[in-house]
């Protein structure tokens, strides 16, 4: 195999500097002039009530207000895969803080007084907090319209409930299984919700220019998608879509909060009602928490059969969703756990419902692992105390039940290579798992704890990508993709494909975020897809220009085009050792001929990607028949976690995790995102906790409160580990590992303090206080 | 987040013209040292003063030092400031230590130990080293000097006894004249800035005495006679400490709220009273340990 030059390197990112050295600018930065307005959102002080009347008056009054806009201003519905929510509220709010109206000033300042003087009359409805209320005989109802939204082939809304999604597996013969097995355990287990507290806050500013041209500056993941969910909200205002450009600056994190859209919407409505003016909407941290999406709660019950050798003969897993109060992109979670939620294990008998839930709490959401941290925290302990109740090591009970290459998965579609086994060998060698731990202290106690994780990107059978490759005069290149660097290092991995297939070095290769008027189409930044995704479409692109110039200089120097190939910048012939041409000599204006004609021009390189066999066909009732999910990378974690006996504080030792990236085309981006993945995941696992009040208010919507983890609060050593097994139809044979890597760490948490105290927490996040009252309340 | 509405802001060089500044605005005006606490409050409309009198450009409020027996803290001393004293370090090693547990660097850098007792917000982490230490508030308006016991400055969760026209020149603190250590303890969610659930300072004597104090524990934060009089009469064993764990339980009164349950709370004060006792005692001993 010859060896790769850009591939498998740890380039350095291409937009390092400019954001180490401060020169980078988001959406908050950008300068729009005298023209730019301000928007001020007016929130609803009710979980759930009807709106009776808004009384705009006394805010116009305000000096310097321009405008104030209400949902009769905007009665359309929109969303990503099931249109049921609003520019701003219509008839009723349904969570606490949703948006009803808008106020439009010179300056942020007479922005917020004339929020304040919008007069609100409501009458509060019956609300719902809790996902097992909403589904209760009788409850009432958060959607009446439910039936009439318009929603993806592959969602099943249950008519006059709070059921918006109903994902439902049958595999095998569940009943039999457990019939068959020699130990049946049954369980409950909790998870909350959770924020994705990126630094930069949402932020938009919009135009509507007399052209009738919309450009919205939008910190975003899915510049594309926006503009087609504002093209289609928009509609009936006579916008189309080739009228909407979204222009995408850098972004200040993403974890999914970024996806589809939120409150962008809000800044493109405004933009039609005050024609000329740009607007801007800044969300502030409190609203960051309250109103963007909301990582899903789930009470998930789960029972599992096994044979006396550890051997899984059933599982039943049933998903009760808190997925807020507006799905349209929430129900996707539900059918992406629902699809996989036996985990990396092959069972031949499963049963699983996902029930996507309606609640009076803010709309659910994409959050890094897109559901999988959250049912993976209920299995994989379920694993460890089904080993300790056979008295199997759990990773032995685990490696005699893994799902391996063209094993079924849930759905019947064959499981893909993957370096599961490697992975769990290596971490286990590296945490020493057969060593036993021995504390010097007698007030901290020390366990091992272990989960393996899997994750398939969830997306649309049809999610494309693609990409326009211009070469310039000087060889050098424009990558023109719209997948978005939110730093994990994107950008800088797609200049590494192009440059190993076209020997251009990566600081030649110029490759920014996107703006939808110059760069083609891309689905969206999220699911892990988008180096397997978009690299596909780069790699194509890059063959595209490849092949043209091989062409050319086979037709023009009349050499065989299968002995030409690229190196350094030049065209060069395995035949003809001297014969060499730069890149540069010919890219843009051609080869010279005898005759002084001239041939080629311009080389531009065009790839699209789309999984062709990817389907949602499926039989309803079992989930059977279609292929969901393209593929899926797996991975194993281990720590040692030591527990201060007297006050449960916990403090990580030492984290490994080993991941299956199919091939790293850049391992130090492939470590950073285990390293930041292990950190998010012990945020979650050890401290942020969403606290509602009985109205459904957030009481914590601020860093006072809702703690993410500080240097301070890192652990003492993180091993991160790149196996290797090749996806077929991944670029050099990379697949996703961005959301994976955070997965395994709440079950790891979780299955250390069993090891440490003998003590099982069900319920996240397993805090220091919740550790310390289970040791007291053991004694 | 700007602050939303317009007010004055003042410099003043001298205490003289601030106290000036401060006796004609009284209650409509808010003294600015470190502003961490402040700043918040406006932005949120919480607080919504006149006028802001500005007090940094008065150097003599910057400084430490020792005057006789005492240890002047001025009220431009900012938490960094005594981290970085090396008077702070050797002769009052619990306002050391807690001085190192308020939020960030960043937030130290600024924030000002006499800011904190002013805002008197019940979490507060100077509260418990001053109280420990009897240390004395000094204050200045227009019609002169006063000075409070720091056992009479808190009279509840975010109120203080001083006047509208008076301001914080500095603390001061007696020096014991024989050997003493003292330790303090914070109950925290995770290593990272985080507001006291409840705290806990010590501070050990010569002949076998002790001083005792609870912070964030109650509206005001609190110096338990009742406990130091038990291990001043019964002496440092098992028992005795015991013993006055569970007499934690009449002395401080902890809530439940968003940041922790009132069962926890009682549960870690006990934990942390117990350790920073030991503490004390050990440093007592051996003066070098005083390190962190």
């Amino acid at each position: 195999m010859k060896a790769y030059k850009y591939i498998g390197q740890s380039v350095v990112k291409v937009d390092g500097k400019e954001k180490v050295s401060g020169a980078a600018l988001y959406t908050d930065d950008l300068e729009f002039g005298p023209d730019l307005l301000y928007a001020e959102v007016v929130e609803g002080p009710h979980a759930h009530a009807i709106i009776n009347s808004i009384d705009t008056s006394e805010a116009l009054k305000v000096p310097e207000v321009l405008a104030v806009v209400t949902g009769k201003d905007f009665p359309f519905n929109f969303g990503l895969y099931m249109k049921d929510r609003f520019i701003f509220a219509q008839d009723r709010v349904r969570f606490y803080g949703e948006q009803i109206a808008a106020v439009v000033a010179r300056t942020p300042q007479a922005a917020k007084k004339g929020a304040q003087l919008v007069k609100v009359n409501y009458t509060p409805l019956p609300k719902i907090l809790n996902p097992l209320d909403s589904i209760k005989e009788g409850a009432e109802l958060l959607h009446p319209e439910l039936k009439n939204y318009e929603h993806v082939p592959w969602f099943f809304p249950k008519a006059d409930t709070n059921i918006a999604h109903h994902r439902k597996i049958r595999k095998g013969d569940a009943d039999k299984g457990f019939e068959q097995a020699d130990y049946i355990l049954e369980d409950t287990y909790e998870v909350p919700r959770y924020s994705h507290c990126a630094i930069e806050f949402h932020a938009a500013v919009a135009k509507y220019d007399h052209s009738g041209r919309l450009t919205v500056w939008a910190s975003s993941q899915s510049p594309h998608t926006q503009r087609n969910l504002f093209a289609q909200a928009l509609a009936p205002l006579g916008i189309r879509h080739n009228d909407v450009r979204v222009i995408a600056p850098h972004v200040g994190g993403g974890f999914g909060s970024k996806a589809g859209v939120t409150m962008e919407i809000i800044a493109a409505a405004i933009a039609t009602k005050v024609q000329g003016h740009p607007v801007k909407v800044m969300w502030n941290r409190e609203r960051e928490f309250y109103n963007t999406y909301q990582r899903l709660g789930v009470v998930a019950k789960l029972k599992i059969g096994v044979k006396k050798d550890g051997k899984i003969t059933a599982l039943k897993h049933d998903l009760f969703w808190d997925a807020g109060a507006y799905v349209e992109y929430a129900a996707n979670v539900v059918n992406a756990v629902g699809l996989s939620a036996i985990g990396p294990y092959n069972v031949e008998n499963a049963s699983i419902d996902s029930y996507c839930i309606y609640t009076n709490l803010p709309p659910g959401g994409p959050y890094r692992g897109f559901g999988y941290s959250e049912f993976l925290f209920g299995l994989e302990s379920h694993m460890n105390r089904i080993a300790a109740h056979l008295g199997i090591d759990p990773i032995e009970i685990r490696r005699r039940n893994i799902i391996k290459e063209g094993d079924l998965t849930a759905y019947g579609a064959h499981m893909n290579p993957n370096g599961l086994l490697q992975a769990i060998d290596k971490v286990a060698e590296e945490i020493k798992w057969n060593e036993k731990l021995k504390s010097n202290d007698p007030d901290i106690a020390l366990g091992k704890g272990f989960s393996l994780f899997w994750k398939a990107p969830a997306m649309p059978p049809n999610a494309s990508s693609s990409c326009f490759l211009k070469f310039n005069e000087d060889a050098s290149i424009n990558l023109l993709v719209s997948g978005m660097d939110l730093g994990q290092g994107f950008l800088t991995v797609m200049a590494q494909i192009a440059a190993e297939i076209l020997s251009v070095p990566t600081s030649k290769i110029r490759t920014e975020n996107p703006d939808t008027d110059r760069n083609p189409y891309e689905w969206q930044t999220v699911a892990s897809h988008i180096t397997w995704g978009c690299g596909n479409a780069v790699r194509k692109a890059a063959i595209d220009a490849r092949d043209q110039i091989l062409a050319l200089v086979s037709r023009t120097k009349y050499l065989p085009v299968d002995t030409l190939y690229l190196e350094d910048e030049k065209v060069k012939c395995t035949t003809h050792s001297k014969f060499e041409l730069p890149l540069k000599d010919f890219i843009i204006n051609g080869i010279q001929m005898e005759d002084g004609t001239f041939k080629g021009g311009p080389v531009i390189g065009r790839g699209v990607f789309m999984p062709e066999y990817s389907s949602t066909n499926a039989n309803p009732e079992t989930s059977q028949g279609g292929h969901p999910n393209v593929h899926y990378t797996v991975g194993a974690a281990a720590a040692i976690l030591e527990i201060d006996i007297q006050t449960g504080k916990m403090k990580v030792q030492k984290v490994v995790e080993a991941v299956d990236a199919g091939k790293a085309l850049n391992p130090s981006l492939v470590k950073g995102q285990i390293v930041g993945g292990i950190l998010q995941g012990i945020s979650t696992a050890l401290y942020e906790e969403m606290k509602f009040d009985h109205r459904g208010k957030l009481l914590n919507p601020n860093f006072t409160d809702y703690k993410i983890p500080t240097a301070l609060d890192i652990p003492g050593e993180i091993v991160p580990i790149i196996v290797e097994v090749p996806q077929p139809d991944g670029p050099f044979g990379a697949r996703g590992v961005g959301e994976h890597t955070m997965i395994p760490i709440a079950p790891m948490i979780a299955n250390a303090i069993d090891n440490a105290l003998g003590i099982r927490i069900k319920t996240m996040p397993i805090t220091a206080e919740k550790v310390c009252l289970e040791i007291l309340k053991k004694g | 987040m700007a602050i939303p509405y317009e007010f004055a802001y003042e410099r003043p060089e001298t205490a003289e013209q601030a106290v000036k500044l401060l006796g004609k605005y009284g209650k409509n005006a808010r003294i600015l040292a470190g502003g961490t606490d402040l700043a918040n409050q406006m932005k949120q409309g919480f607080r919504v003063p006149e006028i802001l009198i500005d007090i940094k450009n008065i150097k003599e409020w910057e400084v430490i030092k020792m005057v006789n027996n005492e240890l002047h803290i001025g009220s431009l001393v900012t938490f960094n400031d005594l981290r970085k004293s090396q008077l702070i370090r050797e002769k009052l090693n619990i306002l050391f230590e807690a001085a190192g547990l308020v939020a960030s660097t960043g937030v130290r850098n600024r924030a000002t130990m006499v800011g904190n007792i002013c805002s008197a917000v019940a979490c507060m982490d100077s509260a418990a080293p001053l109280l420990v230490h009897e240390a004395v508030i000094h204050t200045l308006s227009i019609d002169g000097e006063r000075t409070i016991p720091i056992q009479q400055w808190f009279v509840d969760n975010r109120k203080t006894a001083i006047q509208d026209n008076e301001l914080v020149t500095h603390v001061s603190i007696p020096i014991p004249e024989k050997k003493y250590a003292g330790a303090y303890q914070k109950m925290m969610r995770y290593s990272g800035e985080d507001l006291s659930q409840s705290n806990v300072g010590v501070l050990a004597l010569s002949d076998n005495k002790y001083h005792v104090a609870f912070g964030s524990v109650g509206p005001t934060p609190k110096r338990s006679l009742k406990i130091e009089n038990l291990l001043n009469t019964k002496g440092i064993s098992k028992e005795t400490i015991e013993e006055a764990k569970a007499m934690i339980e009449t002395v401080i009164a902890p809530i439940t709220d968003v940041r922790a349950t009132k069962e926890y709370r009682m549960h870690m004060t006990k934990v942390m009273f117990e350790r920073a006792l030991k503490s004390a005692v050990e440093r007592f001993k051996q003066p070098k340990l005083i390190t962190q």
